[in-house]
């Protein structure tokens, strides 16, 4: 088995070579916080601010460690701000207009 | 980092709990004609300035307004007699005059009569009640509790998952370890360090450290190099996303096993020129499909009609007939009887160039000439006469826990077994030459073939990009001629245009050369 082990044949590792899947969720979900916190910012509606949130948790629960960390670190501080935000503006309790 | 940005996240949370409950206290003083008044809360207040008698004058005015204007505050009426207005109050409201017309509030006249007397009375204090005691209570903010609840399931899920998975991995790294060290002189590398570990003498190789790498939550990397028979080989354990709440949901509709994924790099040399794969079915229908060099050279599926695998489970996409029998040999049956289900799918290939989608990504990958400089050049580059192909051997297994025992000591178990499958497999597709003359025969025309057409297109492309470039050289020459305002310059260049116009129209004629006698 010991000769199997060959110093010569030693070859540094190429991040290129990991297999490519599909997995787009980190963007998607990226470009939904985004749009869903500007439009409770502007729009003040507070449920867009929420769904904003939940976008940036999963996306950062879901980001590769290659990524850059403040690309997720700013879209969850963008929604959380949003959140935060929107309330200050109305403290009135939520709704969501498609069960009311 | 990750369960520093957790801790960050939950002050943040915290922080912006605290934010929203200071701004349920701000005043909404468009709704305070609307407040429920309880009878202790209002107090005189002593005039301390003009401006803040006004101010005060005018709250004490509202209220009262407000307790006349509205039905359901009768009550007030019953204990007016318990305000007192300070007489010293100046009211500069036009309003006030109905206020505090003598008729209408009845015991106006007893506070008149009574005020010489009474010369400490005390003062209106009106309380600022917070605007979500007032209209609102806790109950009617559901909707964000609903919120504030499922964010924190979500955290607790992404941090048992992350857990589960770092350990699944931890136990598949343990579990291969010694068999890893002793085939392999180079375990575990990031290719960012100058030198590396095995090189390093310095720093203690202590054999506990995990010398994985994380990828992601969900993706364990292992690079190993420096052996006979390959240039290196890549295990990747690509777990389940257990961090992830959804995908553990969407999991349960569509199952998806964690799979310890193993890829054998081969030199042009150490390998012979074929293509071929085994797979289960429904994962063979995948990859004969997204799969190029699958799709190029393997023309159709077969079901294997071998020992083990006659069950109809395995498929077999193969370019040249011999192969099969050689590659799948007693050991391969025997593991697959041993571990059934376990084995996903077994992919040989002297043309990887990996999957079909990404194959533009790829043809831009570092097969390009030295001095790319201009993007006209890069682009140029790009289509070079070359495939990036690989030669590669890929196994991929499930990780399912077996005879009810658990997933993770499953696989401390069987982890070793898995990886001596792959050597024993990485030296037979080394060993392994035709026999067959025709075999060798077929596998050099399919792969001129394939060459010819990958030539074709780089061409096309070519001839487009070109085509492309004189065209917007053309438009550019057009918009500078004709913002020169020159008339006589834009009817030659015009003219130019129409002489190249009619000879580009006119069949392209051979000439021949007669030679004179």
């Amino acid at each position: 088995m010991e000769a199997r082990r060959q110093p010569a044949r030693i070859h540094r590792f190429r991040p290129a070579l990991i297999t490519q899947t599909d997995d787009a969720l980190p963007e998607y979900m990226n470009l939904i916080g985004m749009i869903c916190s500007m439009c409770a910012l502007m729009l003040k509606i507070k449920w867009c601010a929420w769904i904003a949130l939940f976008a940036a948790i999963v996306g950062f629960a879901n980001a590769r460690a290659t990524e850059d960390t403040k690309q997720v670190l700013s879209s969850l501080m963008l929604s959380i701000s949003a959140v935060v935000i929107t309330y200050m503006q109305n403290p009135t309790p939520m709704t969501i207009p498609f069960f009311q | 980092m990750r369960s520093s940005m957790t801790i960050l996240f939950i002050l943040f949370n915290l922080l912006s709990y605290f934010t929203w409950s200071v701004a349920k206290k701000i005043k909404d003083e468009d709704f305070s004609e609307f407040d429920d008044f309880d009878e202790d809360e209002f107090v005189v207040e002593p005039p301390y300035s003009p401006g803040a008698n006004q101010l005060s004058s005018k709250t004490q005015s509202n209220k009262p307004e407000v307790a006349k204007v509205d039905d359901s505050f009768q009550s007030l009426s019953s204990k007016s007699a318990d305000i007192k207005v300070n007489d010293e109050v100046t009211i500069d409201d036009e309003d006030d005059d109905l206020m505090f017309d003598e008729e209408e509030f009845e015991t106006s006249d007893g506070y008149s009569s009574s005020s010489p007397a009474t010369s400490t009375i005390p003062d209106l204090k009106i309380t600022e009640i917070p605007a979500n005691l007032t209209s609102n209570h806790w109950e009617a903010y559901h909707c964000e509790a609903i919120m504030l609840l499922l964010l924190l399931g979500y955290l607790i899920n992404f941090l048992l998952g992350r857990s589960k998975n770092a350990r699944l991995a931890d136990i598949v790294y343990r579990s291969q370890r010694d068999l890893l060290e002793r085939n392999f002189c180079l375990v575990g590398d990031n290719g960012q360090t100058r030198t590396t570990q095995s090189a390093d003498d310095s720093t203690v190789n202590d054999s506990t450290t995990n010398k994985m790498q994380k990828e992601s939550e969900s993706l364990y990397i292992l690079w190993c190099s420096g052996r006979t028979a390959i240039e290196s080989m890549l295990m990747e354990v690509r777990l389940a996303k257990r961090q992830c709440l959804f995908n553990s949901l969407a999991a349960m509709i569509k199952s998806s096993n964690d799979m310890l994924i193993y890829t054998a790099d081969y030199s042009k040399e150490d390998m012979e020129t074929f293509v071929f794969c085994l797979a289960k079915k429904h994962c063979a229908a995948k990859l004969h499909r997204d799969m190029n060099d699958l799709s190029q050279f393997c023309s159709e599926r077969k079901t294997s009609d071998k020992r083990g695998l006659n069950n109809g489970n395995y498929q077999i996409l193969s370019e040249i007939g011999e192969v099969s029998s050689a590659i799948i040999d007693n050991r391969v049956v025997d593991f697959i009887e041993k571990y059934p289900d376990v084995l996903e799918y077994i992919h040989i290939s002297d043309q990887y160039t990996g999957m079909k989608i990404q194959n533009d990504t790829q043809q831009s990958s570092p097969n390009t000439t030295p001095n790319a400089g201009s993007t006209a050049q890069q682009q140029d580059a790009s289509n070079t006469s070359e495939r990036s192909v690989r030669h590669v051997l890929i196994i991929a297994f499930n990780l399912v826990a077996r005879n009810s025992r658990s997933l993770e000591i499953t696989t401390e178990t069987v982890g070793s077994d898995y990886l001596r499958f792959v050597l024993q497999l990485i030296d037979r597709v080394n060993s392994f030459r035709f026999t067959l003359k025709e075999s060798k025969n077929k596998a050099i025309k399919n792969r001129q073939r394939i060459e010819e057409q990958f030539l074709k297109n780089v061409y096309q492309q070519r001839q487009e990009q070109a085509q492309q470039r004189r065209e917007e050289k053309r438009r550019a020459e057009k918009e500078k001629i004709m913002q020169s305002d020159d008339p006589e310059r834009q009817r030659k260049w015009e003219e130019k245009e129409h002489k190249r116009e009619m000879k580009r129209r006119q069949p392209k004629m051979k000439q021949m050369k007669v030679k004179a006698m």
